[in-house]
């Protein structure tokens, strides 16, 4: 069997492992520019398990588990050592008792912090401000960059094919089957296609009658100087704040800090908002005073190939036989790049999920209106 | 283009001072299959320090152009400098905010 996986990121080279350990012998994978270079190599390298709708929380959980087996398996490195939502408002605090109790009907130990508890665990933090706080412990991050060059370097050594730099023009179809890609460096027949190219899937699909709400959302992160542990979380997330402003510190040192701002959709990656420092920089220092002291050092932008319920696009594309995607992931696609490989893969071999509740992902509920509700999307 | 670039010893010749990268790191890092700049600069992380890769970048996609036969053109099509072009404290942002 021929698969071609377009886009080489955390999902298209996941599911290029997965086949290729169940045996699939000829695996593709084509990407416009260099592989990681969308999101995968542009996010925060943050995961977590305490969604707030099944669909999430089931995936989520179980890609977390995958990543630990992966340390043995293919090297990678990820510390969980959680993610403090602050609030600043004692009301906030009542929605976090709700959150909490949902998460342990799910058997995620979240639980509800005081500021006392929180100083203890952040002792940067500006107590005077807060209220309260809700922590994850099974939350974490990773060297996403070391983590997604490790599985680049295994998958091609397990024989897959990386095609880079190589853009796919146009998918032909004929009847129920497509049948090749038309790329920038000629075409490509294969016997199933995937596409898991983010927001790109959508004009790729579009040459085959196939639509996806996926849009594009500039993000804009800061990076800074490292510093000895200025962090005990993974993650500090300023819940009451518009935008959600939010703060990691990285395995070098270096703190990294992000902030929705009002932008564009679809806006280049190069479209840089020199707004983005201060937006940012102002409420984590009200938060974390000691980041005045910090110099940022870099500035970039990536994509949250954003779908309308934030929730990603899985599985067969109708009426096409063989044709699936693995896009949408609103943000959460690196978290997801482990259980993404194992559910395309399942569903090209076996014609199902091996997670139910992957079901509910498909393309089709945006035509029969049934979406998934989620009421957080931070990190 | 410089000459051939002959290093007493590859284990201390230093490519980036700023995340203390050596020669030896940037020729392992090729041997072991990273066949993109833009991944080898993720990988060792080459131009993420203050200095934006003032010095490192010319040196590592020298040794990396001459490795995988491409042009220098080639190698660097995909590199961009990322502002601040000097590192910015984060107090001068945010004047009139109390810390």
């Amino acid at each position: 069997m021929r698969v071609l996986i377009v886009g080489a990121g955390i999902s298209g080279l996941f599911i290029a492992y997965e086949l290729v350990k169940k045996g699939v012998k000829q695996v593709t994978v084509v990407d416009e520019s260099y592989p990681g270079s969308g999101a995968t190599l542009r996010n925060l390298g943050c995961f977590r398990s305490s969604f707030t709708s099944p669909e999430h929380v089931v995936l989520m959980k179980e890609s977390i588990s995958e990543w630990l087996r992966l340390r043995d398996e293919l090297g990678i490195k990820l510390e969980q050592r959680g993610y403090l939502w602050v609030a600043r408002r004692p009301e906030t605090v009542e929605v976090f008792r709700r959150l909490v109790g949902f998460h342990h009907d799910y058997g995620i130990p979240t639980r509800i912090m005081d500021v006392d508890e929180v100083r203890e665990l952040e002792p940067g933090i500006n107590y005077r401000i807060i209220a309260g706080a809700m922590f994850d412990p099974t939350a974490g991050r990773m060297p996403i960059l070391e983590n997604f060059i490790k599985l680049y370097l295994r998958v091609k050594s397990l024989g897959v094919r990386v095609l880079p730099h190589t853009r796919v023009l146009k998918l032909e179809g004929r009847g129920d089957r497509v049948t090749k890609a038309v790329t920038s460096r000629g075409d490509i027949e294969a016997d199933v296609f995937v596409v898991a190219a983010g927001g790109g899937s959508r004009r790729i699909l579009k040459t085959v009658g196939v639509d996806v709400p996926i849009v594009d959302i500039p993000r804009h992160p800061l990076v800074t100087e490292p510093y000895l542990e200025a962090l005990r979380s993974a993650l500090v997330i300023d819940w009451d704040t518009p935008g959600s402003p939010h703060i990691t510190q990285n395995e070098h040192g270096s703190l990294i800090l992000a902030r929705d701002l009002e932008d564009t959709p679809e806006a280049s990656i190069y479209s840089q908002r020199v707004d983005a420092f201060s937006h940012i920089a102002k409420p984590l220092i009200e938060l974390l005073p000691f980041l005045a002291k910090v110099n940022i050092v870099r500035y970039w932008m990536g994509y949250y190939d954003m779908t309308p319920d934030h929730h990603p696009i899985y599985g067969p594309l109708p009426p096409y036989e063989n044709l699936y995607i693995a896009a949408g992931f609103s943000g959460h696609g690196m978290m997801m790049g482990p259980v993404t490989g194992k559910l395309i893969t399942s569903w090209i071999l076996d014609g199902k999920p091996y997670i139910d509740v992957a079901n509910n992902l498909t393309v089709e509920r945006f035509k029969t209106g049934r979406l998934v509700k989620e009421l957080a999307v931070i990190g | 283009m410089g000459g051939e670039v002959v290093p007493r010893s590859k284990e201390v010749t230093i490519v980036c001072r700023c995340n203390d990268v050596t020669l030896d790191d940037v020729v392992k890092a090729i041997e072991a299959g990273i066949d993109d700049f833009e991944l080898l600069r993720r990988y060792l992380r080459l131009g993420f320090g203050p200095c934006q890769g003032r010095s490192c970048i010319a040196i590592a996609a020298r040794v990396f152009a001459r490795a995988t036969g491409k042009s220098l053109n080639e190698v660097l099509a995909n590199y961009r400098v990322r502002p601040p072009i000097v590192p910015v404290s984060m107090k001068v942002l945010v004047r009139g905010v109390k810390v």
